[in-house]
């Protein structure tokens, strides 16, 4: 069917074209949307059908266009709201200083406030991974900035497809996960370089659920002076928009729509234009120049253009300011000329910040950004009535009521549980004698989950800015091991310290999402306090497939189920996040994949505690009981090669229980080192305490208990932390732990060179740490090859 | 002169960005740093007391990061900046005896000046030498060993001991030192016999011989850093500002007990003693 007489150019000063809405029809109004690739459900365009009647005219093209960016699943949400709200309402916590805008703010101390935000840019990176990776670094650091806040840290949670994917399992129009892998690192590592800020800590995780869909999330943390914290709305009617960056052009258009929707074959081609593309030297300067002129005073709101650009950042500013705008379309900057008004209006371009500034301010803030030779221009005006308008050369082309166009549908989806938790036969895997424990130590530790991220780090600057005081790999220079959380000193003048952990174990969320959630949060947990961190905000960044798929949002509702229990238990609020859809292939979804980013706070960081072992002779202490739960554990897949089983048991009593006792532990000082166990279970977590210091070793008893070897050593209970300790204060730590209602007992002893873990007297393991840490530092680069 | 009397100029454009740390490290000894950004020396687009001069200032800091993104070449475009408008002044600072630093991005920014090596004069019309991607075509961000091999030329180092060896790190994708290859060797020679090589990179045992990731770059001889003829003009690769304190050495944990310096303040005590003791 034509719907080309639908359109009708209106004969302005622009090319703006009518759109006869008025009395088309369902298929026509299908059509429409389709035509103009903006997204909108038949529904949804009736609703656009009926605000139009009453205005008594045609909407622009501009309108529609910008109706369905502001109604997109990316904009608004409307797939996971419903679920949002009934289980986050009503819960308020005091640390948490503003949760509502694009970045959490928490206290820090009475003077200073945290920022955090984490967000995923997932279909870019798929179709473009350098520039889709580098722009999602910009994008965040941008949400970071816009509430006033100087970045100190980019986390990133990648997610890829296995790196020995065949080509026939890739579906077409899809790159080869070592294509896309070196291609997002290598964005963050350009980005984030070049911005000053350091990337200190995230997690790269492969599995085969991610081959169509990789995930790229990105967060940042920031820190300000409360008094300079600035909200993304206008003040009050009169106040001028100024518009300060990057130029618009036609990269980012339909971004959102694009993000909203699952990947095909031919997204390579298609959506090309979709992903933005950033620049970080024009972005360096924003960040500067914005801050200096927050700092001053100068500024009422800021909020950064990122997806949804121009359209709803003008809108969204006004509206939570109680106001409406006048946008002068014609005065945008452009990359390129000839764009239409609407493209113009929906481009999602990078390195944009809105700031609303007082009539009387206007000329300081204009010579600040002149200063860093940042384009500048005055673009609109903030007016009491509750509407956006734009206009072209003084001709009206947009003018909608805010609240009908910023109020995005909100659905009710149906949920459909799919079958999660089943057992394993333990007959199924065959018992293993000696030699093959020692042969599946290895093969573990260079499993690409668990081996060495060593050369992708070394590849980022985690220390610019140097108040890096936990780096991502620690102790000896030159043979270093991995710590459980990074830790920041964010100001000059204050020992306080900023621990950041981003942790998911994908597997675990396929096979059971409430308890992969909960697992998630723990190991999060687990990761803070090894630093000597006190648990206190997190981040979330939930990844799914297409959530019209009833399964799919059954996924969705049990992670949030989790995400809300835990942060309850735990006191620890969530202070933002985002929620990506549609990560879907070809009708093959993602695993469901809850990111956590979360900060710990230690109010002094000489109180740090190393994660690896420090001295021959130490006291090793386990923590927890070792269940021999193997449910969607490296070692299971390792033997099945499936992801499978119950997904072992998390308390989270016991988990409030560790942060109690760790924070005793820190403050009392009485630790060499603590590590907590995850991925390849107590044997891989004993071994990673081994290589922080050349020629360190353990030798190791553990009680089976009744369980099966293999089982014990690489079984994923969680709750499990290993900390070691002088020989003289063993003691005092065990009875520590009793106190908090903790399992405890001294399973051995650090030594030299050798690692050796017995199970009830009879040696399982004994290997040299040499050639431990030999196979777990290449394997990451011999899989690249 | 007094110690808080030294101002310190740490010039910035757009992508520079270890200015903050740079500051910092003067500030904490007590010196008086100010941001200064290149158009306030060129005097572009500034209001009535933003201007500035260089002769104002008794050193001259280039701190690290991407000024204008690094592309033609790191450093490249901000030497081409100053060069424009400013060698007459930074001539003219240089030849005062002020002192002029650069870790990182500002080593390379001092290279593409024509400052650094310097071998015949204050400043070459042409670079004398280039800083060439790393041989193992990654961005490193590591800890590298520096052994100071400087007998005393170099006023940023000259308050340490010769021999000693410091802790460092480097982040940097372009640091390999190349001079020009047809007369290379009798540079070196020259380098050394002048007593312009400040740091060499170097394995536990103090060789400088040792290869990567001791030397995360591939330069020859390990050169690390080198200074002009007089020795107050100075480049490195690694950043003594990142590790001013022991917490943020990466082995924090391995000297708990005892001072809290780290190894690369030493590098801005130098450099000030040397100002309070001149000026």
């Amino acid at each position: 069917m034509s719907i080309s007489h639908l359109f009708e150019e209106m004969g302005l000063s622009a090319p703006v074209m009518r759109v006869k809405l008025m009395g088309a029809s369902d298929q026509e109004m299908e059509g429409i949307s389709r035509e103009m690739a903006i997204g909108l459900s038949l529904d949804e365009m009736k609703r656009v059908q009926e605000y139009f009647a009453k205005e008594g005219r045609d909407p622009r093209d501009i309108e529609l266009e910008a109706l369905g960016q502001a109604w997109s699943e990316h904009c608004c949400y409307k797939s996971s709201k419903y679920i949002m709200k009934q289980n986050f309402m009503n819960r308020s916590f005091p640390q948490a200083l503003i949760t509502s805008e694009d970045a959490g703010v928490v206290e820090f101390d009475d003077d200073h406030a945290y920022v955090v935000g984490l967000e995923s840019h997932n279909h870019p990176s798929a179709i473009g991974p350098y520039g889709g990776s580098a722009t999602g670094v910009g994008g965040i650091i941008r949400d970071v900035v816009c509430m006033g806040a100087q970045p100190i840290a980019v986390i990133d949670p990648l997610f890829f497809g296995s790196l020995d994917a065949r080509e026939e399992e890739i579906p077409e129009g899809i790159n080869h996960p070592k294509y896309i892998f070196s291609g997002v690192v290598a964005g963050i590592r350009d980005y984030g370089n070049r911005i000053g800020i350091p990337t200190v800590a995230g997690s790269v995780n492969f599995h085969r659920g991610y081959t169509g869909n990789p995930l790229v999330n990105v967060g940042a943390v920031g820190i300000a002076k409360k008094k300079h914290i600035i909200r993304s709305r206008v003040g009050g009617p009169g106040e001028i928009y100024i518009l300060a960056g990057g130029r618009t052009g036609r990269d980012g258009i339909h971004g959102v729509t694009f993000a909203s929707a699952d990947l095909s074959s031919d997204s390579e081609e298609k959506d090309r234009g979709s992903v933005q593309l950033g620049d970080p030297i024009v972005k360096e300067p924003i960040i500067h120049s914005c801050l200096e002129a927050n700092e001053m005073g100068l500024l009422r709101g800021m909020k950064d253009l990122g997806g949804g650009g121009l359209s709803c950042v003008s809108g969204e500013m006004a509206l939570d300011g109680g106001c409406g705008a006048i946008i002068h379309l014609d005065r945008i900057p452009l990359k390129e000329e000839g764009l239409k008004p609407w493209e113009i209006w929906v481009s999602e371009s990078q390195e944009r910040m809105m700031v609303s500034v007082l009539p009387r301010d206007v000329d300081a803030v204009m010579h600040i950004f002149k200063k860093w030779d940042v384009e500048a221009v005055i673009i609109g005006e903030v007016v009491p009535e509750k509407h956006v308008k734009a206009l072209w050369e003084g001709e009206e082309i947009l003018n909608m009521d805010l609240d009908f166009f910023t109020a995005g549908p909100e659905y009710c989806r149906v949920t459909l549980p799919r079958e999660v938790s089943r057992e394993i036969l333990e007959a199924d895997i065959p018992l293993p004698d000696r030699g093959e424990l020692e042969a599946s130590l290895l093969v573990l530790m260079e499993d690409p989950n668990i081996c060495s991220r060593e050369m992708v780090f070394r590849t980022y600057d985690h220390e610019v800015r140097a108040r890096t005081v936990v780096k991502p790999y620690v102790g000896d220079p030159f043979s270093p091991g991995p710590s459980d959380a990074a830790v920041l000193k964010p100001l000059e003048d204050s020992w306080k310290g900023i621990a950041i952990t981003t942790d998911v174990n994908p597997g675990m969320c396929e096979i059971d999402p409430y308890r992969g959630t909960l697992s998630a949060l723990d190991e999060s947990i687990r990761n803070l306090v090894s630093v000597g961190a006190r648990p206190h905000s997190l981040t979330d960044c939930l990844n799914f497939g297409n959530p019209e798929r009833p399964h799919v949002m059954w996924e969705f509702k049990e992670v949030v189920a989790g995400l809300s229990e835990a942060c309850i238990a735990f006191d620890t609020p969530v202070t933002g996040g985002n929620v990506s859809f549609y990560n879907e292939t070809k009708g093959e979804g993602i695993f469901p994949t809850p990111t956590i980013g979360m900060v710990g706070l230690i109010e002094d960081i000489d109180n740090r505690i190393p994660s690896q072992f420090q001295h021959p002779g130490d006291s090793i202490i386990l923590i927890g009981r070792l269940t021999g739960e193997v449910g969607g554990s490296e070692y299971l897949k390792q033997k099945t090669g499936k992801i499978q089983g119950k997904c072992p048991e998390i308390r989270l009593s016991e988990t409030a229980d560790i942060i109690r006792f760790m924070g005793e532990c820190s403050n009392e000082n009485i630790l060499s080192s603590a590590n907590d166990a995850s991925e390849g279970g107590i044997a891989v977590a004993l071994a990673e305490c081994c290589f922080g210091e050349p020629a360190t070793g353990c030798q190791i008893d553990l009680l089976s208990g009744k369980i099966r070897s293999d089982f014990l050593l690489f079984g994923e209970s969680q709750n499990i932390m290993v900390l070691s300790c002088p020989p003289e204060t063993a003691e005092t730590v065990l009875e520590l732990a009793e106190s908090h209602g903790l399992m405890a007992s001294t399973v051995g002893k650090v030594t030299s060179n050798t690692f050796e873990i017995a199970i009830d007297g009879n040696t399982a393991i004994s290997q040299s740490t040499g050639k431990l840490k030999q196979t777990w530092d290449t394997a990451l680069e011999d899989q690249l090859r | 002169m007094k110690v808080e009397d030294i101002r310190v100029c740490i010039l910035r454009m757009e992508g520079t960005n270890c200015e903050q740390e740079t500051f910092d490290a003067f500030k904490r000894l007590g010196a008086s740093p100010e941001f200064v950004h290149l158009k306030q020396l060129e005097g572009r687009d500034v209001g009535g007391d933003e201007a500035r001069s260089l002769d104002d200032y008794h050193i001259l800091m280039f701190p690290g990061g991407f000024s204008a993104g690094d592309y033609i070449r790191a450093g490249a475009i901000f030497a081409a900046r100053i060069k424009a408008s400013l060698s007459g002044d930074l001539r003219k600072f240089i030849e005062d005896g002020k002192a002029v630093g650069g870790f990182c991005n500002g080593f390379q920014i001092m290279v593409e000046l024509g400052i650094l090596p310097g071998m015949d004069g204050t400043m070459s019309e042409h670079p004398e030498a280039v800083l060439h991607s790393n041989d193992s075509g990654f961005f490193e961000c590591r800890p590298t060993l520096l052994k100071h091999t400087n007998r005393g030329r170099c006023v940023w180092t000259r308050d340490i001991p010769i021999g000693s060896i410091r802790l460092i790190p480097c982040a940097h994708a372009e640091g390999k030192l190349i001079l020009p290859l047809e007369e290379a060797d009798a540079l070196y020679e020259r380098l050394f016999d002048e007593d312009r090589v400040v740091f060499q990179y170097c394995d536990r045992s103090g060789e400088t011989n040792a290869e990567y990731p001791y030397n995360p770059n591939g330069s020859r001889f390990n050169i690390a850093g080198i200074c002009s003829e007089r020795g107050n003009v100075f480049g490195m690769m690694p950043h003594p500002e990142r590790v001013f304190y022991r917490h943020t050495h990466a082995d924090w944990y391995r000297n708990k007990v005892g001072s809290e310096e780290g190894d690369g303040q030493v590098v801005f005590r130098s450099v000030l003693n040397y100002i309070v003791e001149t000026f």
